[in-house]
């Protein structure tokens, strides 16, 4: 298996006024490509730091990062920016939709940011993925009339639009009920199976049940690290339109990648 | 050419999100380019007004004629000598100052007056004051204007046959106001009127002639002015003319009036000028005599106008300043706002010049929007100010729209965006960007 993410005594440490916070205390950890990471621990354990470092947000204090080959712990802003827009896609506790803009604006902002022309078949692909996430009669509603889950489904789509290596989620379901929070599951999940590698944080036993791994931190360190094996599994029928789309978006994507 | 694509659609995707950002807060957007609007509003409608008068002003200059030198007689001030209460105060121009002036290499034309004050002008039982210029050919020329039937005096009146004044030519031309006063029902070329006891016969009518500020700052009408051949008007009225003046009995004897010399160049007027003062000044004991170079007030006038901008300039840099300050303050605040806007762009690959860009470009939108406002609320303001003081007050306020200001008000209003847009947008940029996406 091919290692997406590898990371070898990752630090991080914040140098505050009176006290020095060592949110991360090398980390090792590797994550293949398929794979479905939980990341699980205390509050204040680094879960998030090591998201952010994972997701090229901040550069690690001390350790090196490769993501899928290229060290990135050396980069500038710039650069960092770059692999953001083109190899990672991010899911957000609060969605983190602009609200200035409609569903298929919101999923096209990576692409804005990738210095590629935006014509009308990138408009056309917005527009799959938004239909494929359910939001297909939503085209034109801007996220203050969407409710939570349809807003995280907008942010998923958007987590997709860019083909990433990687899907960031930081607690995805954190704002969710639980009904809500097993449709963004399934959906996740059914992307897993379609071959994207998926990296999340979670407080919650249930959510991390649904991932093939589960990665708990304490203090900074890795403290266990173990398959999961009693997987929950996704119910087939309820989604079958999903899958669908989803196999047909992913055709046309290697389609396009072998031409 | 891929690159210019890709730059379009970044920019056209940035000017949208600019104004739909605009648009949700319309009212806050609209108050702080409130100092822009007025700014531009003033600029436009002062400089429409100042053009609009100084245009007004540059014509009259012109109707004098740019390449003319005038040289007028001068009533001295009283010295002491003409206490003796002489009777004929003599002073003026001569007809040897005249022979002079036509020395001087540059001049082409010139045309000498004697101006003989109200005098009756009788046409049967009509009568109509008006004064009499005895002059040359070319006086039609150097003063531009024109004939509305018949001819103006030509070479041959003026011509003399030697020792015999009964020679003398006794044509004149009428101004508009005599010859409607005088000839009411029928065409007056041909007919004769009276002069001081002297018959003339009417050999043309001017068109209605504006009156001009002269230099003295008098207006004076040319419409009832008569126009007779200079020999006559010398053999008829002689040299020397009485007037009444408030019971005390006077004469002056003065031989020209007014020389009007025409120079072949507008660059060489100011040097004819100045020659003409060099001779006046060696040839004459006193000041008697005055010399006006129309260029001269022209570029005065310029001159006035130039001053008139840069204060104008100056009124608006400060309140360009102002509207600018207000500009940077509203968007240091649009910029703490959407902190978190600013987070969720940088997480999805925007790079600081993006975002130095998007705020930048919302700076310029603002400002751009609030210059163009700007001048519709100036052109509005000078049609409405020009149409009340017509309507309400009867006066005619002259203005004058042009370009310039337009596109000076334009590039300023993006300047100030610029300028006063680059410090909050790079505060953006420089946001870190999970501590931007933590914001609440
Ligand atoms: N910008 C920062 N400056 C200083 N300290 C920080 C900063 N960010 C995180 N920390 C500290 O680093 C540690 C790890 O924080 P982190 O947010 O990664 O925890 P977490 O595991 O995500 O917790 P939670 O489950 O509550 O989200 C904490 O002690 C936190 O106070
Ligand atoms: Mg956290």
């Amino acid at each position: 298996m091919n290692a997406v993410v590898e990371t070898y005594d990752l630090e991080k440490t914040y140098f505050l006024e009176s006290v020095v916070v060592r949110a991360l205390r090398g980390v090792t950890f590797r994550v293949d490509e398929g794979d479905f990471v939980a990341l699980m621990g205390p509050s204040g354990s680094g879960k998030s730091t090591l998201l952010n470092q994972l997701g090229c947000l901040d550069r690690p204090t001390r350790g090196d990062y490769f993501l899928a080959g290229r060290n990135v712990s050396q980069m500038d802003d710039d650069q960092l920016s770059d692999i953001r827009s083109k190899y990672l896609g991010f899911i957000f506790q609060s969605y983190n939709l602009l609200p200035q803009y409609t569903v298929v604006e919101n999923i096209q902002v990576p692409l804005f940011y990738q210095n590629a022309r935006l014509d009308d078949r990138t408009h056309r692909r917005c527009v799959r993925l938004a239909e494929m996430v359910g939001l297909g009669d939503r085209l034109d509603h801007r996220p203050m009339q969407l409710s939570g889950g349809q807003q995280q489904r907008v942010a998923i789509a958007r987590a997709l639009v860019n083909r990433p290596q990687v899907i960031l989620a930081d607690e995805p379901t954190g704002n969710l009920d639980s009904r809500t929070s097993d449709d963004i599951m399934q959906m996740l999940v059914k992307l897993n199976d379609a071959g994207k590698t998926i990296i999340m944080v979670t407080h919650e036993n249930d959510i991390a049940a649904w991932a093939k791994r589960v990665v708990r931190m304490r203090d900074g360190h890795v403290e266990t690290d173990v398959r999961n094996i009693e997987r929950t599994q996704p119910s087939h029928e309820a989604n079958e339109e999903f899958l669908q789309a989803l196999s047909e978006i992913l055709a046309e994507e290697e389609a396009e990648a072998a031409a | 050419m891929k690159d210019f694509w890709v730059w379009w659609d970044k920019t056209r995707g940035t000017l949208v999100l600019a104004l739909r950002s605009l648009w949700v807060n319309k009212l806050r957007a609209f108050l702080s380019v409130l100092g822009i609007i007025i700014g531009v509003a003033a600029v436009i409608s002062m400089t429409a007004f100042g053009e609009g008068s100084m245009q007004d002003a540059l014509e009259d200059i012109k109707r004098q004629g740019a390449t003319n030198v005038i040289v007028n007689s001068l009533k001295p001030p009283d010295d002491g000598s003409s206490q003796r209460r002489s009777f004929i105060a003599n002073y003026g121009l001569t007809y040897r100052d005249y022979d002079q002036f036509l020395l001087i290499e540059s001049v082409v034309r010139s045309v000498p007056m004697r101006i003989i004050a109200p005098q009756e002008i009788r046409r049967l039982d009509r009568m109509q004051q008006g004064r009499v210029i005895g002059t040359t050919q070319d006086y039609d020329k150097v003063n531009q204007i024109e004939l509305a039937i018949g001819r103006f005096l030509i070479d041959s009146d003026n011509d003399q046959d030697e020792g015999d004044s009964r020679s003398m030519r006794n044509v004149c031309v009428l101004g508009s106001n005599v010859a409607e006063m005088l000839f009411p029902f029928e065409k007056p070329v041909g007919q004769t009127v009276v002069l001081n006891k002297h018959q003339f016969i009417v050999v043309g009518v001017l068109k209605d002639r504006m009156a001009l500020t002269s230099s003295s700052g008098l207006q004076e009408d040319y419409n009832n002015d008569v126009y007779i051949p200079l020999r006559t008007c010398r053999a008829r009225f002689g040299e020397t003319v009485f007037i009444r003046q408030s019971g005390a009995r006077g004469g002056e004897k003065v031989e020209l009036h007014q020389v009007t010399l025409t120079v072949e160049d507008t660059d060489k007027v100011l040097d004819a000028g100045a020659a003409i003062e060099d001779m006046l000044s060696t040839s004459h004991l006193r000041k008697d005599w005055a010399v006006t170079v129309p260029l001269a007030r022209l570029k005065e006038a310029e001159r006035a106008r130039d001053r008139y901008l840069q204060l104008l300039a100056f009124i608006a840099g400060i309140s360009l300043f102002v509207g600018g300050i207000g500009i940077m303050n509203i968007m240091l605040a649009t910029v703490t706002e959407r902190t978190r806007e600013i987070g969720i762009r940088r997480a999805l690959g925007a790079k600081r010049k993006d975002i130095t860009f998007q705020f930048l470009i919302e700076a310029i939108t603002q400002t751009s929007l609030g210059g163009a406002i700007g001048v519709l609320v100036g052109f509005g303001g000078v049609y409405l100010i020009a149409w009340a003081s017509q309507f309400f007050w009867g006066v005619h306020v002259p203005f004058l729209f042009s370009r310039r200001p337009v596109l000076i008000s334009a590039g300023a209003s993006i300047a100030v965006g610029i300028f006063f847009g680059l410090y909050p947008a790079m505060k953006a940029s420089r946001l870190d960007p999970i501590e931007a996406l933590r914001h609440e």
